[in-house]
């Protein structure tokens, strides 16, 4: 081949080149979506339209079965979020849900610390496992064994009355706090757990090295280090704490009803389809500003 | 990695840490084995022993309904597993291995809403749905919600491992001649495995646990064996009722602990 | 006589990552085929994408990659005649060394039992034999680092990638398979295309090395060339050790320092330019008065301010009055005088190597 074709064949190619690699990005595009698209759409339609309908139904009016009528569009199932009755509900739920996250991280964190430090290679994973079998195990089971401890004559409830410090504590607001920190605890030791392990415990040397005391050592260097399991174990137990529906269910009674149960009354014995869907819609914007504003205070303090 | 990290000399935080941690494996484990226990009691009050029997599983396994129940929570929660950890893989690779497609970031969004939804929000929404789009509520409409919210589980699980992984794999894979599918099958795969088993599992326990979704997406004729369990316990307590939690356990307690079992055999097989 | 063919060729190659990063810019290359071919730089300079566009593993935004006068284009990495040695090795762990040498081989659908022969072969070539089952993780550094390049060798590509493969290797370890990868490429006769950041490592295993700076070349040559007549400063600073003080030019041969010596060197830039002039330390000859030195060549007063003892050599820092300062070094033998700080002493070095550089 001589000098000029060779030439001209590096030009034709250069012309064409500037093209390649957007082909390239382009072939990669596609592939990327194409491995996603089955979740994409499934998720689509059996999740984000799903959320669309219910604050469309949290406008409609009410029908005498109480499903929503697609008309006489209103505001009346949001109004009745200002009533007295659902306030009440909601700061009682509310509270029982930051009183359960902070007791489920005052215990589990000492907890983990210990599984994650006291314990050797072969006992930590015996312990872990001793851990996960609760957190497998059926969450309803799990509630039904205080159901059984706490009934009139269960172990719980005649061992207050031998020992005289505790009445029945059956359908009383106690029994559901009970209820959930047995049921949440093993969700905030596992990802304790994770982000414990994972330190650099040659900071806390150094820590040490620069004569901080063992426990000033801990607030400044191990705490704030382990905080993305802290806020990890928290939202695990926070926001299932406060949509709890089970827990209270079978634990409270008409006294300690909690935001789950009074939604779902709404789509049963209450018959009020858009009031239920209002609440729901409630809960979730004000989780999605909590879970983000969370999330954005942590990352700032670190 | 030594054995006591960050431990100051001094052993009585040891022993305090040691005693909690003992406390709460008896707080843990106390009532669920009052549960096992219980179940063999003859006595129908549940507080107070009566004498071993198996009386209970004997009334259990001959009730129709349980057993049944018990076919539709299984059936529901293999399809629903096998669907969603294919389709939470496929969307944990696209978003680990892809950096740039359409409308990447507001999947990366929505795929993991479903997790920090509390399941109540979760049942009202998919039975509205049902209800909008004339869906018959029944078995189809409970796999198909168990379905939504076990995507993001598996793509959460899955994400975590492929995170793990260096990616020069692959790109080795590549170099070696292997064509995009023989990599993933004889490299990629292989190396996320794990994750997916894992994932896996917990779509399969979450399924099999799901009380308040199914409860509001399931049709007039079939159940599935927790909101039947539900159902009892709101009625009336008695040691039946333990004796179906004493099997709903054993089947948990026994899937997590067959795939330890594989996890450990696989890292083993690994170390050689 | 047929001349050397080339091997790899770049033509103009550029490498854009979004709008700002350009991480190579209108490289041209040839490198021959069967000759040990470094590309030397610090990080970030672009040597490592170069690297992965020959690969197939990016692809350019402009010019071209041609492999043996076969234009490359948006083909894969699985269809190029090439292979790679990553950095991190990269075997996979769930195979172990036999399963991880033969992939290739069994990817292009090769009969079992030459599979089984060749590896036997590649096995033995980086002297592994014996480690044939075990698994990656049971594997020392230095033993990973030869399964990553029995897995490439195995496969018998025309151009071997190698990037960075020996950084993570203590230095010891690194030095011995330096000589050892120079044996095997001298055995298998393939072309070599290797990326290191140490120039020491470049120096002794290339035949010729390309020094880039921000995705540019900055010189192209053989060790020797790139050694000793470094093209612009930074090419002078990065590869070896190098002496540098304030000149100007005065005519073609002769700069002036600060200080107001005139001094002999090797110039190129017009009269009056201000130059940096760069001497490596080992040319220059220390004594105690002007009339040991050697005639006909630099010599300038100094005083010794600093030694440092580096074992094989010991070096110097002289303070050259008010221009500067010099580091000399000298060979650790029994003849060596021995100066002390403070010492008056004169800086002696020839003048062809001596450069005044621009950047």
């Amino acid at each position: 081949m001589t000098l000029l074709d060779e030439r001209e064949m590096v030009e034709q190619e250069e012309a064409v080149n500037p093209r390649l690699e957007k082909r390239a990005r382009r072939a990669e595009s596609w592939r990327g979506f194409f491995h996603a698209a089955p979740a994409y759409v499934y998720l689509t339609f059996f999740f984000t339209l799903p959320l669309i309908v219910v604050y469309v139904f949290s406008f409609a009016s009410r029908s005498n079965t109480g499903k929503p009528l697609l008309q006489d569009w209103n505001l009346d199932s949001w109004s009745k979020l200002t009533e007295p009755l659902f306030r009440e509900i909601a700061l009682r739920s509310l509270w029982l849900a930051i009183l359960n996250t902070a007791l489920c991280l005052l215990i589990g964190y000492p907890f983990a610390y210990w599984i994650a430090t006291r314990a050797s290679q072969r006992t930590r994973t015996l312990l872990l496992v001793a851990v996960l079998i609760p957190f497998w195990s059926n969450f309803l089971i799990r509630t039904y064994a205080w159901r059984m401890l706490l009934d009139s004559d269960g172990m719980i409830t005649r061992l207050g009355e031998w020992t005289g410090l505790w009445g029945q504590l059956l359908f009383t607001p106690t029994a559901v706090f009970i209820g959930l920190l047995y049921g949440y605890l093993p969700f905030v030791v596992l990802p304790l757990y994770a982000a414990i392990e994972r330190l650099d415990w040659t900071l806390v040397e150094a820590g040490r090295d620069l004569y901080a005391s063992g426990s000033a050592a801990f607030r400044k260097i191990t705490l704030p280090l382990s905080k993305p399991g802290i806020v990890a174990g928290s939202i695990l137990v926070f926001i299932p704490s406060l949509g709890a529906y089970v827990t209270p269910d079978i634990l409270g009674g008409a006294k300690t009803t909690l935001l789950g149960n009074y939604i779902v009354t709404q789509f049963t014995a209450a018959r009020n389809w858009p009031f239920g869907s209002a609440m729901s819609g409630a809960i979730l914007i004000i989780m999605l500003v909590a879970t983000i504003l969370y999330f954005r205070t942590d990352t700032r303090t670190i | 990695m030594t054995l006591h990290q960050g431990a100051a000399a001094r052993p009585w935080v040891d022993r305090v840490l040691a005693i909690n941690g003992w406390v709460i494996f008896v707080f843990l484990y106390a009532p669920i084995l009052m549960v096992v226990v219980f179940s063999f009691s003859a006595s129908p009050n549940v507080g107070r022993w009566g004498g071993f029997t198996l009386a209970w599983y004997d009334r259990m396994l001959g009730n129709e309904l349980l057993m049944s129940s018990l076919r539709n929570s299984v059936i529901v929660a293999l399809v629903s597993t096998v669907v969603a950890t294919i389709l939470g893989t496929a969307a944990a690779l696209a978003l680990a291995r892809y950096k740039r497609w359409v409308g990447r970031g507001t999947f990366d969004a929505i795929v993991y809403l479903p997790i920090i939804i509390p399941d109540v929000t979760m049942a009202v929404m998919l039975l509205l749905w049902f209800t909008s789009i004339g869906v018959g509520l029944g078995l189809g409409s409970i796999t198909l919600s168990h379905i939504a919210f076990n995507i993001s589980f598996v793509a959460i699980v899955v994400r975590a491992r492929l995170a793990n992984m260096d990616p020069a794999m692959e790109e080795a894979a590549a170099d070696l001649y292997a064509d995009r599918w023989q990599a993933f099958r004889k490299v990629t795969f292989p190396l996320i495995m794990p994750g997916v088993l894992g994932g896996g599992l917990l779509a399969l326990t979450l399924s099999l646990d799901d009380v308040v979704i199914t409860s509001f997406v399931q049709g007039p004729g079939s159940t599935t064996l927790p909101v039947y369990v539900f159902g009892l316990i709101k009625r009336s307590v008695t040691p039946e009722i333990n004796a179906v939690s004493t099997l709903m356990m054993v089947m948990s307690v026994g899937l997590v602990l067959t795939s330890l079992m594989f996890q450990t055999r696989a890292d083993r097989k690994n170390r050689q | 006589m047929t001349g050397k063919r080339s091997a790899v060729s770049l033509h103009s190659v550029t490498k854009r990552f979004g709008e700002d990063v350009v991480a190579v810019d209108d490289v041209d290359l040839q490198i021959q085929d069967g000759e040990f071919f470094s590309l030397l730089g610090p990080s970030g300079c672009g040597k490592t994408t170069t690297l992965r566009m020959i690969a197939g593993l990016e692809f350019p935004t402009e010019g071209s990659v041609r492999i043996f006068d076969e234009e490359m284009g948006l083909r894969p990495p699985n269809k190029r005649p090439v292979n790679t040695v990553f950095q991190s090795y990269a075997l996979f762990p769930h195979m172990n060394v036999a399963g991880n040498v033969g992939f290739g081989l069994r990817m292009q659908k090769m009969d079992e039992a030459e599979v089984v022969r060749r590896v036997g072969e590649a096995i033995d070539l980086v002297r592994l034999s014996g480690l044939e089952k075990r698994s990656p993780k049971a594997l020392s550094g230095g033993q990973q680092q030869r399964v990553a390049l029995a897995r490439a060798l195995v496969n018998r590509p025309k151009v071997l990638l190698l990037d960075e493969p020996l950084g993570a290797l203590d230095l010891k370890l690194r030095q011995t398979m330096q000589l050892e990868l120079k044996d095997i490429q001298h055995e298998v006769g393939i072309t070599f295309v290797y990326v290191t950041h140490d120039q020491g490592e470049a120096l002794t295993m290339s035949d010729r090395i390309a020094v880039m700076e921000e995705g540019r070349l900055a010189q192209v040559g053989s060790a020797e060339d790139v050694y000793e007549s470094p093209k612009n400063l930074f090419v002078a600073g990065f590869v070896g050790e190098m002496c540098h003080l304030d000149a100007v030019v005065v005519d073609s041969g002769s700069v002036r320092l600060n200080g107001g010596e005139l001094l002999r060197a090797r110039t190129s830039a017009p009269n009056g330019t201000a130059v940096t002039l760069t001497v490596r330390p080992e040319k220059l000859h220390l004594y105690s008065s002007t009339a040991e030195a050697p005639p006909d060549r630099n010599a300038i007063k100094g005083s010794v301010v600093r030694k440092t003892f580096f074992g094989e050599s010991m070096e110097y820092e002289i303070q050259i009055g008010a221009s500067g300062s010099v580091e000399a070094r000298v060979e650790n033998v029994p003849s060596m005088h021995r100066w002390e700080v403070g010492d008056q002493v004169i800086v002696d070095f020839h003048p062809e190597a001596a450069m005044a550089l621009t950047e």
